[in-house]
């Protein structure tokens, strides 16, 4: 729908961030440049330790960097205040948590109304936003149940509903399958790239687990804060409605290749 | 649930202490308010009859005659002997000759004091025990119905209910005190029975405030009186009034000197304006010791009541800071989240200032409950007692009964209103750290894993 475009929605420039513990000075990210374009889908792959949840909170204006500067939507919020930041966090990001973070006394409308409150939306409009949404994620009728009432899959789908609230010019998903079983992993993953591919939702992804990472369009290696290596992911492939397997052709919400059988 | 039990009981203390603070108070006002109208009434009667030189046997005043009858302590304890048994003494009229052929006397005014036939059962509570004593019913008083005398000098009570005054002439009428009508079940016009004989009620007064005693009592002709009460020809009171303020010492003197033995028998009493004054004077030294000694009592409890309601200010304040700090950290994970997806420092702090003061407003609701209805209970276990009288009970009683009561306290829709004003600015004091403490929570706390 959008490999045209390379507009870039988010940049980095030589971001470094150190982290002092005691008199120790940990180097978590040092001059890492990263663009990621419009409607791309994702992922920071790297082993633990090597600088993936500081990457994620800098793109995320949950902390700020120690030198250079991050460029989200054309703005560089490097330099802005906390108290701009917050607006940037709800109008312009999306997050979605290994966790969840689903408030539990909240109903599954209710957590996705979240991000709405204090913007401008009339109540009426943002529960009809909301119940949009967990249609989208293929929730509709649980829009009353509380988190604990649903399963780690379905919470994982509230979540995601959550993100997209606000239409986020980006959707930053910390290990979004690290609390999940297969199914539900596989269900998750495939929710993410269908948005990417149906809505054109830019998406990047922090996970350790290759199999997910593989299901993006873009793997970058992350190894001693910075980027050590990049390749193509299944996403790409399937974007262009080939199946990576075998070739023929498929359509962008199935499975299994239709010739081949392969998980997709 | 635990935390609002406990808030609610700081509360309630709030509630009750200040609610005991204003029933001691409102005790004391009272006392002083009687304490004074009694000091007023009497002065005022003084200060009419500044000639006047009051002559009276042994029967009036403030008891009317000896108990005829005493039933004992019910378990088998020794019958003491009625310390106020005395016996009636009675003038012949025929002394009003000798009194007002003194020089200088203007007016003398028979009196005939007697208490009726009629008994009534009384309970008295004294350190021995309980003794239920038959006490006459009520006061009969003859009064001399000439009616220049009647106009001039204070001879009739004033405060007419209903019906009409005595005047000269009445016979077989009487003015009644509205507690004995409501005794009887009487109104004017109904007929009383008086030591056997029958009287119709003319007039009704209101005993409050006369002669500041609360007694019952009929006034009536004098000779009607005399009849009933088997006094032919005697009198228990003469008012004698001298012509000028300065003979009255000299008129005292004559009739000390007549009567000198009767009155040296206790027999007969006279008292003159500057007799009653200087008694009037040391009943007002008395009241007024009394009330200091009140006033002190109730100014060590408030300074009882400002320590408790400041400890239970504190408390309260205290109760809800410690649990809003808890609740912050137990929720750092939720307040990061709300943060990492776009809620302002603000509103995460505005968030939990509402909810502090919405516990200490729920706590407060509790705990007005509980001090309504818990309010004498502990206000009387948080409270120092305040008695006017302490040892010094006895002699006197005043105008209402007050003197003794022990303040009882009421929760009024003020003080309801000044408890809940406290909770929401206690919930908000008290939260105002931990608030402060969430809003600063960093964004990337969310990413905790647990």
């Amino acid at each position: 729908m959008s490999e045209a475009v390379n507009e870039a929605v988010l940049k980095t420039e030589k971001v470094t961030k150190v982290y002092t513990m005691g008199k120790r000075e940990v180097r978590a990210l040092s001059d890492l440049d990263l663009q990621v374009n419009k409607g791309e889908f994702v992922a920071i792959m790297g082993p633990s330790g090597s600088g993936k949840t500081t990457l994620l909170n800098v793109l995320g204006c949950l902390d700020k960097p120690t030198t250079g500067k991050v460029v989200l939507d054309g703005v560089d919020v490097s330099k802005l205040p906390e108290r701009e930041l917050y607006k940037i966090r709800r109008n312009k990001i999306g997050f979605i948590f290994q966790t969840f973070n689903l408030l539990p006394y909240l109903s599954a409308c209710e957590n996705v109304e979240l991000p709405m409150e204090n913007t401008k939306r009339p109540k009426k409009e943002r529960r009809q936003r909301a119940r949009e949404l967990l249609k989208l994620v293929g929730l509709s009728g649980r829009e009353e149940h509380r988190p604990q009432k649903l399963s780690a899959g379905e919470q994982q789908r509230v979540a995601i509903a959550r993100a997209m609230a606000n239409d986020p010019a980006i959707i930053l998903a910390d290990e979004p399958t690290g609390n999940l079983d297969t199914e539900n992993k596989y269900e998750v993953v495939r929710l993410l790239a269908n948005l990417n591919i149906n809505r054109g939702t830019t998406i990047v992804i922090v996970s350790h687990d290759s199999q997910v990472a593989s299901h993006t369009e873009r793997m970058l290696l992350l190894r001693d804060g910075r980027i050590a290596k990049e390749k193509q992911g299944l996403h790409l492939v399937k974007k262009k409605l080939m199946c990576p397997y075998c070739g023929s052709k498929i359509q962008s919400n199935d499975e299994r290749c239709p010739s081949c059988r392969k998980r997709l | 649930m635990l935390v609002i039990v406990a808030l609610s009981f700081s509360l309630a203390i709030m509630v009750s202490i200040p609610a005991g603070v204003v029933a001691n108070q409102d005790s004391i006002q009272s006392l002083t308010q009687s304490f004074n109208s009694t000091i007023i009434a009497t002065e005022e009667q003084i200060n009419q009859s500044t000639t006047l030189i009051e002559c009276s046997t042994s029967t009036g005043g403030m008891f009317s005659g000896p108990p005829s009858d005493m039933s004992g302590p019910p378990s088998g304890m020794d019958r003491p002997s009625f310390p106020f048994t005395r016996e009636e003494f009675y003038m012949n009229e025929s002394v009003v000759g000798n009194i007002s052929s003194i020089a200088g006397v203007k007016d003398v005014i028979l009196f005939l004091v007697k208490s009726s036939s009629e008994t009534t059962q009384e309970t008295i509570t004294t350190p021995m025990g309980d003794f239920t004593m038959s006490r006459p019913l009520y006061t009969i008083t003859g009064v001399c119905l000439n009616s220049s005398l009647i106009n001039e000098y204070s001879v009739l009570p004033t405060n007419i209910t209903a019906g009409r005054n005595l005047r000269e002439g009445d016979s077989g009428v009487l003015l009644m005190s509205l507690n004995l009508t409501e005794y009887y079940g009487v109104g004017v016009g109904g007929e009383v029975d008086v030591n056997g004989t029958s009287f119709t009620v003319i007039g009704i007064y209101d005993q409050a405030g006369q002669n500041s005693m609360e007694t019952r009592g009929v006034y009536m002709n004098l000779t009607d009186a005399q009849m009933t009460t088997d006094e032919t020809g005697n009198v228990s009171r003469l008012d004698v009034y001298a012509e000028d303020v300065s003979v009255v010492d000299t008129i005292n003197a004559q009739i000390q000197t007549m009567y000198s033995t009767e009155i040296n028998a206790r027999e007969i009493s006279v008292q003159t304006y500057a007799d009653r004054l200087a008694n009037l004077q040391s009943q007002q030294t008395r009241y007024t010791e009394l009330l200091n000694n009140a006033e002190s009592t109730v100014a060590q409890t408030q300074s009882v009541a400002t320590q408790e309601i400041i400890v239970a200010l504190a408390a309260t304040s205290l109760i809800v800071l410690f649990v809003m700090l808890y609740t912050v950290r137990e929720r750092t994970k939720e307040i990061g989240t709300l943060k990492a997806i776009g809620f302002s420092s603000w509103s995460v702090m505005s968030q939990f200032m509402l909810e502090g003061i919405i516990l200490s407003l729920a706590a407060g609701v509790v705990g007005i409950g509980i001090g309504t209805v818990g309010a004498p209970i502990l206000s009387g276990v948080l409270l120092p007692a305040v008695n006017a009288f302490g040892s010094q009970t006895g002699g006197f009683r005043p105008a209402t009964s007050l003197g003794s009561s022990t303040a009882s306290a009421v929760v009024t829709p003020t003080i309801m209103l000044l408890a809940l004003g406290a909770a929401v600015l206690l919930g908000a004091l008290g939260s105002l750290y931990p608030a402060w403490r969430a809003s600063r929570t960093r964004p990337a706390e969310a990413m905790r894993y647990e």
